[in-house]
């Protein structure tokens, strides 16, 4: 039938089926790469080309007052200036802390985010943890218990940020000031905690704690499900107590997913930008890596050479991060 | 103590069958595997012979205790009889380790619910208070804020440029992605896995290594005739990129499991390979690729990076909901009222609420397939 209507087609327009018949002639490679070169091409331009660029700006000298976008090719001199410090008195925020004050770590990139990092990773894998038993179990409303955990991973991190805000933001926040559930009369926080690195940080972190939980949630809730429920049959019948059950069944199936998990998470949290700029906290209290990026790119003094140097060691970063995980994880395969 | 006492009371409140037979096993675990045709008898018991199972139950236990942690069981015994709801409950509690996981079970799950909750609680409240008496409860209430937000700024049309972006990032990808994914999953051809391996490593970039030169370009710094700043281009590009990674990886899991005998049989009675793509695969693999449109639907409504830096932020400029509640928010109180705020938060959240509520089980399956199968 198809045929019929193709050879209808061919006395009308000679073009379409000289290109379809061109088509059927591929052998399966060229006709492979025929499909990908669409989402090659969009890939090639938006991505690598980017990528490349970046790397090459990175090679260059900063511009400061010139109307070129860089300056001379040196090599890997930005890298060395940054990582040995010669270069913060230029940038809106170290890379690295100048000293190992606690002051010092939450004002410079690298140990912000890492602190930001290691935290809400572990406690979104300690929750998310819970929230996966809680949504293995058969209960009713189970429907929508889920629904509700999963909003929040849902909504824009502009809302997340504005949520945030509203709990904060003097003269309005439920957790400070005359707020009904003030945190600074027990001394946890300070008079204005989204100007301080340190409670914004503090803010930030439970912000994303509350809004990607979800998603570590769903990852182990899949690992969870894909137990065999005869396991715990078997362990209930020898007397196994369920702590015990979860220890020496759960545990070890769903480790692997558990890792996993934290692995996707861990990258995401290394890119934080956006809920810094969301809660109205800004790039200059919370100095990320990406922050960092961007504001010496838009800053006052335009370092183009600085920002894509530190975008590239932003991405080793994550690459060191996930070469960790890959160890750790080839370990536990081997044991 | 409690430990000491619990076999008794439950034997006197309940006459509970299983508590009247820890006390014949002298107190210890529950007997579950004989349960069946003891629990029968023991029930049948509880009516006539309470008297007689409770004198039972004070000596037993007495004795039974003696040794180990007992004291005088039997004066105790009378006073338990008013013993309140809670100790009642945390005593068969531990005669029944099941019931406190039970118990564990209701308050983590209560605890996950406020937790997540609570925040869009505090946003409403916000929201309805008229002035600036924040409270718990809002002692006043209004919805003027809700028409506010769309008058004060353009609200309307951020919304719009929103889901305009959306959707058109949402085509632009499940078009390429459904041929790239249908390439991944069925055709074998040299240079697969790099090609996978290559395209994969892209989501694993921060945004910001690829910023700076997008920006030049969309600029008009790198070309001056092109420039794409200002215009959904400029987020629909980038987007794209951005989020394809993914639903390539969930195309060709679900690609890829289709039989190959449909597409043989469809190639057979002369369909041309796009036609059988078109009108056999993708028909076929319609969860896999809904799942795909709902995972960027919501990854692109939601993004927060290019969205702030790609446009100046107005609405005029193509700028989605971010432009619209930052503008509001750094405006600050004595400009905007947070009411305004909130207001405005709780519209940009209504689709993708509507799109979780009704598509939750998609979103579950993307997320973990997308992810774990690698």
């Amino acid at each position: 039938m198809a045929t019929e209507r193709s050879e209808g087609v061919t006395e009308k327009s000679g073009p379409y089926v000289a290109f379809v018949r061109w088509m059927e002639n591929l052998t399966e490679t060229q006709f492979a790469y025929f499909l990908l070169t669409p989402a090659l091409l969009l890939l090639g331009v938006v991505a690598f080309w980017p990528l490349l660029q970046t790397f090459q700006l990175s090679l260059f000298a900063d511009n400061i007052t010139g109307s070129a976008t860089v300056g001379n090719f040196v090599g890997l001199e930005n890298y060395v200036a940054i990582l040995t410090g010669e270069r913060n008195a230029l940038m809106p925020s170290p890379f690295l802390p100048e000293t190992l004050t606690v002051g010092a770590l939450f004002t410079s990139a690298l140990t912000v985010t890492l602190i930001f990092t290691i935290t809400s990773v572990f406690f979104e894998t300690l929750i998310g943890f819970g929230q996966a038993l809680v949504l293995n179990q058969d209960f009713k409303g189970r429907r929508w218990v889920r629904v509700a955990i999963i909003i929040p991973w849902a909504i824009p991190i502009v809302v997340q940020g504005m949520i945030f805000y509203l709990f904060f933001a003097p003269n309005v926040g439920l957790f400070v000031g005359e707020g009904a559930l003030s945190l600074q009369g027990l001394g946890i926080l300070s008079d204005s905690p989204l100007q301080t690195a340190q409670d914004s940080t503090l803010i930030v972190i439970v912000a994303d704690i509350w809004k990607t939980t979800a998603f570590m949630a769903l990852l182990i809730l899949a690992g969870l499900q894909s137990v065999n429920r005869d396991l715990y049959d078997v362990a209930r019948v020898s007397g196994a107590s369920p702590w015990q059950r979860f220890k020496m069944i759960t545990l070890p199936i769903v480790l692997p997913t558990v890792l996993v998990a934290m692995l996707f998470r861990t990258i995401q949290a290394m890119r934080v930008y956006g809920i810094i700029e969301a809660t109205n906290v800004g790039c200059n209290t919370l100095p990320s890596l990406s922050c960092l990026v961007i504001s010496s790119f838009f800053g006052g003094t335009r370092l183009v050479g600085t920002a894509a140097t530190v975008a590239f060691l932003t991405a080793a970063v994550i690459a060191l991060v996930v070469m960790v995980y890959i160890v750790f994880y080839a370990q536990e395969d081997v044991e | 103590m409690t430990d000491d006492t619990h076999a008794s009371t439950s034997a006197h409140d309940d006459g509970d069958a299983q508590g009247s037979e820890s006390l014949r096993t002298g107190g210890g675990d529950p007997v579950r595997a004989g349960g069946g045709t003891q629990t029968g008898s023991a029930r049948a018991d509880g009516g006539t012979r309470t008297g007689s199972a409770r004198a039972d139950g004070g000596t037993q236990t007495g004795s039974a205790r003696a040794d180990g942690v007992g004291t005088a069981t039997g004066p105790a015994g009378d006073a338990e009889l008013k013993r309140s709801v809670v100790q009642r409950w945390v005593d068969s509690t531990i005669s029944d380790p099941e019931k406190a996981y039970r118990a564990m079970f209701y308050v983590a799950t209560l605890f996950f619910l406020v937790t997540t909750l609570f925040p869009f609680y505090w946003m409403l409240v916000v929201a309805v208070t008229e002035g600036s008496n924040y409270a718990l409860l809002p002692p006043t209430f209004t919805l003027a804020p809700f028409v506010e937000v769309f008058v004060q700024i353009n609200f309307a049309r951020y919304m719009f440029n929103s889901l305009f972006l959306a959707t058109a990032t949402t085509a632009l990808v499940l078009l390429l992605a459904s041929l790239a994914g249908y390439v991944f999953g069925r055709l074998r051809f040299p240079g697969r896995r790099p090609l996978m391996l290559l395209i994969l490593a892209i989501s694993y970039f921060p945004p910001a290594a690829f910023f700076l030169p997008l920006f030049q370009l969309f600029t008009g710094n790198v070309f001056p005739w092109f420039e794409l700043y200002n215009t959904p281009g400029a987020l629909i590009l980038p987007f794209s990129s951005l989020f394809m990674p993914l639903s390539i990886f969930i195309l060709t899991t679900f690609y890829g499991q289709i039989p190959d005998g449909l597409e043989d049989a469809a190639r057979v009675e002369g369909t041309t390979r796009l036609g059988a793509l078109f009108r056999v695969i993708v028909p076929l693999s319609a969860p896999g690729v809904a799942t795909a449109g709902v995972l960027t639907f919501i990854a692109v409504y939601n993004e927060f990076f290019f969205s702030f830096l790609m446009t100046d932020g107005g609405a005029k400029d193509w700028a989605p909901i971010v432009g619209g509640l930052i503008q509001l928010q750094r405006a600050g109180q004595f400009e905007v009222t947070f009411s305004v705020m909130a207001a405005g938060s709780i519209v940009a959240v209504l689709p993708v609420t509507l799109l979780v509520v009704i598509a939750q089980e998609k979103i579950v399956s993307g997320l973990t397939s997308g992810a774990l199968k690698e």
